[in-house]
Parts: structure tokens; C-alpha cells; sequence
């Protein structure tokens, strides 16, 4: 399998603060990636890199063989933990919209997405529940055909039924052959669910493994969870 | 890509302004019916309101402008405007192609009821609008009427003129925000967002005062027409001239501006 995204000595300081040092991986194709670490250690800033929201940062990063720009913007469907829609927008806007901007967004899909919701289309962003708004920015993301799918914290502030909801959601909606990177602090909710594991604390990566070689060795992606971050309990 | 985000810009920005179009038209026909009806009182708070709806119409233009310029790209949206597959250059033009729009338009919308509020005066004195327009017909009012050539490339400078000043005010008010949305700034963006814009451009509008007078390019007003002439504003060689030096300088200052903001966007940006 080949790389979609390789980063290599990624740096990213707020100030005199670093909050990634030295940070090197490569995903795979097809992959399902658990990005994982106590809140604060620099997951969303490694999302926020990776999808350009943030630029001021040394070392590389790849998406299919190119920096993040208009190109691999075009291949990622990213769910940002912040509510990003307008309120003035409707799901039937937020639909438009994304099919203008995205080639691989599947319109016939989201408007059945949408029912199978319970969204009503022409109901306002702001008039609409948290979870109401959590559900159409997920559908607006799985409804891309993307080559990859940058999740973050997409299971936070949800009870533990609906987690099971969404994560069979991702698993039968993204696309064929897609890596899947989602953040989360939630590990025994996700974990069955990973191909291979990223554990950042403080800014630096100090596990990359493979579920299996875990497994391998008799633990869980929780009890290693656990071990790396004792401290944080 | 760039009409794609056009639509969905105009239909950002319009949201706001978009009710001073329908107060302007309700208006109109408020003082249609005030007129044919002959009420006076109702013709003349009609007049009242068209110069408060003129107002409001630029400068609810001119803040959503800014607004939507900081909310789509350093507010919340920017998740969103980030992450779409186009060049920063591309989404930075298609803002300024829509300020461009809105602000015209504003002008326009007062301009109009500029002119309906002076008919509306005429009709309510004595309804008699062709006679009003006649006026425009006598000889002695011809004889103090530009020639045809004066009008002609007087609304040309004039145009040139709205033209760039739009170009200035953007360049400068996005460079601002964008600034103000750098990291080591984006603390107080507002504050300093505000305090980059009166600076610049504080700075900025002294030199081009500086050179409207002494740089040697005025738009000189002769007997039957206005021509450039490589002569400064204030050399005396002309009754009437308008240097030309600060305008030219400010709308300069706002390209490079506008080049830098685009760089910043596409080089370092840092969404919150």
C-alpha cells in the first residue's frame, strides 16, 4: 500500500510554547487512524496543519505527493471540532454549497442522509439543536467521496449510544480504499475500530503502532492509552 | 471556481444589506401612494426616510463588507473557507469583486433615492414634474451646462475616482483584518485590527496629501473639457486642478496591500 500522507519533522511553536516537535508518520491508504492523546497535546494542531488551516509551521508535510493547498484540500473531508456553518444556513444551503466546491461530494446521498436524519432542510443552523448541527456537519463530511477523512473529536459531548451511532456511520459511509484519521480522547468507545495508532503527548509522537502488534502483545489501545498517560491521571 | 464563490459570496455579504434594498423599495411605494392619495405629511416623512435609508445603505454596506470578510475567513467559517479546494488569491479576489458589487450598488441605491426625494419634493410643490424637467430646456440654463464632452469625461474622472477609492478602502480595511488575524496579533483582533487600519492609512492619506499638491500630474479643467496635464495642483498654470499624486498613491499602497494580504493568507494563516 502506498503513503497518502507523509509528514516529516513537523514544528509548530505558539510563541516560546511548542506544541509539535519533530513530528514524522506516514498513513496509508485504506487506513483507519486512531490519533490519540489527553486534550492540549497538540492533536488538533497537527489536524489544523494538515488540512491548511495553519501554515506557519517547519517541516513537511504530503498529502498524496503534495503540500497542503487547493490540490490536497480537494482530497480531504475534515470534520472540525468547532461549529463552522453560519447560522444563517440551511441543510438544504450547506448541501448546495459543498456540492459546488467538492467534485466527490454525493448530493443525492446527503439529501437522503438528511431525511434519515430527521433534518428538516429549510431549518435554520442557529434554530437547530447542538445535536441537530453535529449530525449535518457529519453528513456534509461523509457524504465526500474523499481519499481522506480527517475527524476530529467527532464522538465529544455525545452520550455512548449515539457514539456507537456515529462510528457505524463513518465505517459504512466513507469511501472505498480511504484513510480515516480520527482524534479522540475517548479510547475504549473507538479503538476497535483502528488500523494503527498515533499517541501524542506534549507535542511529541511517542507511539505509532499497528493495532495488531498491540494486540500482539496481549494489551488494548486502552491499557497502552493508560501506561503512556499515567501521569495525566 | 471563482463564480462558485462569487454566488456564494454575494449571497453571504447581501444578507444584511439586502434589507436596506427592501426598505428603499417600500418606501418609494409608500410615497406613491402619498401622492396619489395628495398626503402631504406621509409624502414628506417619505422623503425623511429615503435619506435615512441612503445612509444606512452605504454604511450597512460598507460594515457587512468587513464583517463578512473577517467572519468567512478568522471567525468560525473559516473552517470552512480554508478548507475549500481553491488558491487564496482566487477566494481574496472573489471578495473584492463582491465589495466592489455591494458598494456600487449602495451608491447607486443613494443616488436614486437622492433623486426620488427631489422629485418627491417637486410633485408635492406642484405636481408639475414635466414642467420641472423643462427647466433643463431653457437657454440660459443650457448656456450654464457643461458641454456634452465636459459631462462625458467629467463622469468618466468621476467613475475613475469611485473606483479607486473603493479599491483604497478595501485594500486597506482587509489588510487590517488580516494583520490583526496574524499570530502574534490575534489576541485582540479587533484592537488591532482597528489600530493597523488608522495607522496605514493614517500615514498613508499624509503622503498622498503631500503629493496631490506637489506631484506634477493634475486633471485640469479648461473652458469646454478636463484633460491630464503633467503640471502639479499647485504650480497656477490652471484656474481649476485636482492633483492626482495622493489618489493614484493610496489606490498603489491598497494594491500592494491586497498582494500582501493574499500572501499572508496563503503563506500564514493561523485559523483559531
Amino acid at each position: 500500500m502506498d503513503n497518502l500522507i507523509t509528514v516529516e519533522h513537523l514544528r509548530k511553536s505558539y510563541g516560546n510554547k511548542v506544541v509539535l516537535d519533530d513530528i514524522s508518520f506516514n498513513a496509508q491508504r485504506g487506513q483507519i487512524i486512531g490519533l490519540l492523546g489527553p486534550n492540549g497535546c497538540g492533536k488538533t494542531t497537527l489536524i489544523k496543519s494538515l488540512t491548511g488551516l495553519i501554515k506557519d509551521y517547519t517541516g513537511t508535510i504530503h498529502i498524496d505527493n503534495e503540500e497542503p493547498g487547493a490540490y490536497t484540500k480537494s482530497l480531504v473531508a475534515y470534520l472540525p471540532e468547532k461549529s463552522y456553518l453560519p447560522d444563517w444556513m440551511r441543510p438544504i444551503d450547506a448541501i448546495s454549497y459543498f456540492a459546488d466546491f467538492y467534485k466527490d461530494f454525493d448530493k443525492e446521498k446527503a439529501y437522503d442522509m438528511t431525511t434519515r436524519f430527521g433534518l428538516d432542510m429549510k431549518q435554520r443552523v442557529k434554530t437547530m439543536s447542538k445535536g441537530q448541527q453535529e449530525k449535518l456537519r457529519l453528513l456534509l463530511v461523509l457524504c465526500r467521496n474523499a481519499q481522506l477523512y480527517i475527524l476530529d473529536e467527532p464522538l465529544g459531548g455525545v452520550d455512548p449510544a449515539a457514539r456507537a451511532k456515529i462510528l457505524d456511520l463513518i465505517m459504512e459511509n466513507h469511501a472505498e480504499n480511504s484513510t480515516v484519521l480520527i482524534s479522540t480522547h475517548l479510547i475504549s468507545d473507538v479503538e476497535y475500530i483502528f488500523d494503527r495508532v498515533l499517541m501524542i503527548s506534549d507535542g511529541h509522537l511517542i507511539v505509532n503502532a499497528h493495532v495488531d502488534e498491540i494486540r500482539a502483545k496481549g494489551k488494548t489501545v486502552e491499557n497502552v492509552f493508560k501506561e503512556v498517560f499515567s501521569y495525566a491521571w | 471556481m471563482l463564480g462558485k464563490l462569487l454566488k456564494h459570496e454575494i449571497r453571504q455579504s447581501g444578507r444584511s444589506v439586502m434589507m436596506v434594498y427592501i426598505a428603499a423599495a417600500a418606501v418609494v411605494l409608500l410615497i406613491g401612494i402619498a401622492l396619489l392619495a395628495k398626503i402631504t405629511w406621509l409624502s414628506l416623512l417619505g422623503n425623511l426616510i429615503l435619506g435615512l435609508v441612503a445612509v444606512a445603505g452605504v454604511l450597512m454596506t460598507l460594515v457587512s463588507v468587513i464583517k463578512t470578510f473577517y467572519d468567512t475567513c478568522y471567525g468560525n467559517q473559516g473552517y470552512l473557507t480554508f478548507t475549500l479546494p481553491v488558491k487564496c488569491s482566487t477566494l481574496l479576489f472573489s471578495k473584492v469583486v463582491t465589495c466592489f458589487i455591494w458598494i456600487i450598488l449602495s451608491l447607486v441605491l443613494g443616488a436614486a433615492c437622492g433623486a426620488m426625494m427631489v422629485l418627491n419634493t417637486k410633485a408635492m410643490a406642484d405636481g408639475d414634474l414635466a414642467g420641472f424637467f423643462s427647466i433643463f430646456q431653457m437657454e440660459e440654463i443650457q448656456a450654464l451646462l457643461p458641454t456634452k464632452e465636459m459631462m462625458i469625461s467629467g463622469v468618466a474622472a468621476l467613475l475613475a475616482n469611485l473606483l479607486l477609492s473603493i479599491l483604497t478602502f478595501v485594500g486597506f480595511v482587509y489588510f487590517a483584518v488580516t494583520i490583526a488575524n496574524t499570530r502574534p496579533l490575534q489576541k485582540h483582533p479587533k484592537l488591532f485590527g482597528f489600530l493597523t487600519f488608522f495607522v496605514s492609512y493614517g500615514v498613508c492619506n499624509a503622503i498622498g496629501t503631500k503629493l496631490t499638491y506637489s506631484l506634477p500630474l493634475s486633471l485640469v479643467v479648461t473652458e469646454d473639457r478636463l484633460k491630464i496635464a503633467f503640471t502639479a495642483m499647485d504650480s497656477g498654470e490652471a484656474l481649476f486642478a485636482f492633483g492626482l499624486g495622493g489618489t493614484l498613491f493610496m489606490a498603489l499602497v491598497a494594491l500592494v496591500m491586497l498582494f500582501v494580504t493574499g500572501y499572508i493568507m496563503e503563506h500564514k494563516v493561523n485559523i483559531k
